[in-house]
């Protein structure tokens, strides 16, 4: 039974420092997703946790064991790489059970595992071929073959989709789900795709420059995101975010309003908030609807008609340009007026140092 | 006109070069058919008798058959080199290639000077009676290995760096250490310009004249390279046996070059380009 | 002591033992090499330095200060082979950037028996250069040997190729050249192979003629393969040894004599201070001569 805790952990190239004081706590058996952009420090800290990169300072403790000075190989960890990574010299059956064989488990043993291994992932008819006669989906597949005859307490996975093609992406997903539920072990995640992160995990972290920006569920995220960057990030397409001004406050009803957007009330935690304040305004293409008294004008700049949703690029008044996703075909003209409104209970607002007001 | 070019050009070149680079070769192998008297004339004319098996013998069993403990030495030399070789220079490749370090400037240094002076030879050869190793053929078999050491490196470094660093990493997770990773993951991997390595170093090492005759003197441990040097006064008037004995050691690269031609060409180029 | 404190910190705060996790590439992979290399030719290398500078009997050594030195550049015969170096050395690297590159063209355009061609040429870098020498002292007898009789046949009567002191070294180039032009040539050819063809397409839309494209795309972007050929064969040229010494041991007289074979006479004369000199001399002419060129060549590739 092994979770996962870190706790402030930090890495630093020379003076530069990449992961900022991480605090995490992962269960036993969650499904953990790292997500951010490219050089937000994802990679390197899924790295720390399989000892291939060094941890400058915090701790990493997996199971009850402090790992920060563990061999990779104590850890109890398996990983699955981007680019599989597979020994080319080396048959898929000996691929699979090289580590075994470094570990000087028994023959009849490791066959028995590797056999194993090969029958959960239905690839039994490949164990004699060399990685160089197998497509991108098999040798994914061996791969995480690999991963699975060591038994590991956490199973780390950096970015094992992207090499893949967009259908095969969606099949091995579901594999990997699978893989997940039958086998119950602590996964740790590593991707830039959101749809990956909004699938598969259990919990998704979110990562900025090296600081974890919100750790929840994929919903959590979604509807109540921590700040601008995880509201931004998050979603597809992205939340509209809108420059406003705070006209009142009274107790947890903010009213705003700003060029684009006639004057709305936003339940919201409110402390501090004072009228003048300059505030963003969030809301979900998805939540925009038309509707005669909505509070948000503009002109239809882009329809994207994709039958079962119509995306809508809006221009407003102020220049912002707005993303609005419809139910159904519409046939909409360019150029054209639009009013649009929405459920002030789907909006968020967020102060001016990027934090979301959710009201409490 | 177009078509006529490339053929009377071609007949041409396949005329001259004929003339300077398969002559000479035709000359041994003609000198190494004839007999005494008529090898002694010096002619590019056809063998009068065929004496071929005759001269082999007497090359072969003179100063008590020093020709065949010369192969098994040379032999010993070459494979013993090049093993040694093979091995060291991938390790420093695959640390050169692998590690940034602050020392790794200093090593490329070392490599470009190898490749550059010349060896210092008589402190050589006294450090080497200092450690014993003069005369001694394991002590040449290490004068080989220093001398070729940059090349063979060079060679490697730039291979390894076209390997993903995440084999080694999978291998780590897999629980290899250091030595399972170079020569279970690494080693192998390496094979292609393995092979361009062995053939390039084992030509230069069987060829080499110059460091046996410095470090290795005295008749018992000759290379064949010292045994056709010292053949060439001895025979001074047997020319049908000194350009039988040329023939003989001709043999072990033409086998190479015929096999490994391209690995050969392959492997000078892309060192020389890199060094 | 960096080390040291990560390890006491951590065992205070109950770290697991071996605090600090160890380099999967690890520096002692250095080690058997450095020690080969560093006591065979690093510390030789270092000691000439030294022994350069004495009277040596490998038993004892007094030191003379620069008096080998002195000796080196005031004999006349040590002087020739200083000069004669420089000579074999720029002969030898001309002709083979020249006939290189001639033959790579050659051997790049669409002739027939192309790989015949390149095999003949190349082959000769593989033979055993004593046994290239011997042959080659035989067909340049000056009466018997086979060039001179058959230049007779043409009515030209040949030079004595290595009995006369002006041709020795020379000869002996030449053959140089012979047996290494077929490297020159491999070097060449992957130079040729990787200029993209874009380049002659759009010289033939511009109207550029055969003799233009030559000089105009092919001489340009075959540089890097020129600079290599050139250091090579130069370094190669200057530390020439085995080919002289089974053609000429450097006659008639110190006719053909170089460095190297000064060297090796002096070595077995006994003057082993005065050897070592020879060595000192040549690795600073090799220094003064190929680190310049070796800049100048670079320069020349990165302007591009």
């Amino acid at each position: 039974m092994a979770g996962l805790d870190l706790k402030d952990l930090r890495k630093n190239y020379g003076t530069v420092e990449v992961i900022k004081g991480v605090d995490l706590s992962i269960d036993h058996g969650e499904f953990v997703v790292f997500v951010g952009p490219s050089g937000c420090g994802k990679s390197t800290l899924l790295r720390m946790i399989a000892g291939l990169e060094e941890i400058t300072g915090g701790e990493l403790w997996i199971g009850d064991r402090l790992c920060n000075t563990v061999e990779p190989r104590d850890r109890g960890i398996a990983m699955v790489f981007q680019n599989y990574a597979l020994y080319p010299h080396m048959t898929v059956y000996d691929n699979v059970g090289f580590g075994l064989k470094l570990a000087k488990t028994p023959k009849a043993e490791r066959d028995r595992r590797i056999r194993e291994a090969a029958r959960i992932l239905q690839m039994e008819h490949l164990l004699q071929r060399k990685p160089s006669q197998l497509s991108g989906g098999q040798r994914q597949r061996v791969a995480i073959g690999r991963a699975i005859v060591r038994q590991p307490e956490v199973f780390l996975f950096d970015e094992p989709l992207s090499n893949l093609d967009a259908a095969l992406r969606v099949e091995t997903r579901m594999e990997i789900a699978k893989l997940h539920q039958d086998l119950g072990t602590t996964m740790v995640y590593v991707t830039h795709d959101q749809v990956e992160a909004m699938t598969l995990a259990d919990k998704i972290v979110v990562l900025d420059r090296g600081v974890v920006q919100q750790v929840g569920s994929p919903i959590e995220l979604y509807q109540r995101p921590a700040n601008l960057f995880v509201a931004g990030f998050i979603g597809s397409p992205k939340m509209n975010l809108l420059p406003a001004t705070v006209d009142a406050v009274e107790g947890d009803i903010v009213r705003v309003s700003s060029r684009d957007l006639a004057a709305t009330a936003i339940r919201a935690r409110s402390d501090g908030l004072k009228k003048g304040d300059s505030i963003t305004l969030g809301v979900r293409p998805h939540a925009l609807v038309p509707n005669q008294n909505g509070n948000v004008v503009g002109q239809v700049a882009l329809v994207e008609r994709l039958g079962n949703e119509t995306n809508v690029s809006v221009r407003l008044p102020g220049g912002t340009p707005l993303m609005v996703v419809l139910d159904g075909d519409r046939a909409l003209r360019l150029g054209e007026s639009i009013i649009l409104g929405f459920d002030p209970a789907q909006a968020l607002l967020f102060d001016q140092s990027g934090v979301a007001r959710e009201p409490l | 006109m177009s078509k006529a070019g490339p053929i009377v050009g071609g007949i041409a070149a396949i005329v001259i070069s004929a003339l300077v680079f398969l002559v000479p070769f035709a000359f041994i192998i003609l000198t190494a058919f004839k007999d005494r008297a008529q090898a002694a004339a010096l002619d590019f004319t056809w063998p009068a008798s065929f004496n071929l098996w005759t001269n082999l013998v007497e090359v072969v069993t003179t100063r008590n058959w020093m020709l065949v403990t010369a192969f098994i030495n040379s032999t010993i030399l070459t494979v013993s080199s090049v093993t040694l070789l093979v091995v060291f220079a991938a390790m420093v490749g695959f640390i050169l290639a692998r590690r940034k370090s602050r020392w790794n400037p200093l090593v490329e240094f070392l490599i470009l000077a190898g490749l550059m002076i010349p060896p210092a030879v008589v402190p050589t050869i006294w450090l080497m009676q200092g450690l014993g190793l003069f005369g001694k053929l394991h002590g040449l078999v290490l004068i080989e290995v220093a001398y070729n050491l940059p090349f063979s490196i060079i060679l490697y470094r730039a291979f390894i760096a076209t390997i993903p660093r995440e084999l080694d990493e999978a291998a780590i997770i897999d629980g290899a250490r250091p030595l399972d990773v170079f020569f279970r993951v690494i080693l192998p991997l390496l094979w292609p310009v393995t092979v361009t390595n062995i053939v390039v170093q084992s030509v230069g090492i069987f060829n080499d004249f110059t460091n046996p005759l410095y470090y290795l003197p005295g008749n018992q441990n000759a290379t064949v390279q010292l045994t056709l040097y010292n053949f060439q006064s001895q025979f001074n008037t047997s020319y049908n046996l000194l350009f039988t004995n040329i023939l003989l050691i001709t043999i072990p690269p033409l086998i190479v070059f015929l096999f490994f031609n391209r690995q050969i060409v392959a492997g000078m180029t892309a060192g020389a380009v890199k060094g | 002591m960096t080390a040291l404190t990560v390890t006491e910190s951590a065992t205070r705060k109950g770290h697991p033992a071996g605090a600090r996790r160890r380099s999967p590439y690890p520096a002692w992979f250095f080690l058997p090499a450095a020690i080969i290399y560093g006591v065979l030719f690093l510390a030789p290398t270092f000691a000439s330095l030294y022994f350069s500078l004495t009277r040596w009997t490998l038993f004892n050594s007094v030191f003379i200060g620069l008096e080998n030195f002195v000796q080196f550049f005031r004999e006349p015969f040590l002087v020739q082979g200083l000069v004669n170096t420089v000579i074999y050395a720029v002969i030898t690297s001309g002709l083979k950037v020249m006939l290189g590159m001639l033959l790579a063209l050659l051997l790049t355009s669409n002739i027939i028996a192309r790989g015949y061609l390149r095999s003949v040429v190349f082959f000769p870098v593989l033979v055993s250069t004593v046994g290239v020498g011997i042959t080659f002292t035989v067909l340049m007898h000056p009466t018997q040997g086979m060039i001179n009789e058959g230049l007779a046949l043409l009515g030209i009567d040949g030079p004595g190729w290595l009995t006369d002191p002006r041709l020795a070294l020379i000869s002996v180039a030449l053959v140089d050249v012979w047996k290494g032009v077929g490297l020159a040539t491999v070097i060449y050819i992957a130079g040729l192979v990787a200029i993209p063809k874009d380049y002659y397409e759009a010289a033939r839309i511009d109207g550029a003629t055969r003799w233009q494209n030559f000089w105009y795309v092919t001489l340009p972007l075959s540089r890097p393969a020129t600079a290599t050929v050139i250091i090579l064969s130069f370094i190669g040229g200057l530390r020439t040894f085995d080919l002289i010494w089974a053609m000429t041991r450097g006659g008639p007289g110190f006719a053909s004599d170089t460095v190297a074979s000064v060297i090796y006479k002096q070595y077995q004369a006994g003057f082993y201070g005065l050897s070592t000199a020879g060595n000192v001399v040549l690795f600073v002419l090799i220094a003064v001569l190929v680190v310049p060129l070796t800049m100048f060549l670079n320069r020349k590739q990165g302007h591009e």
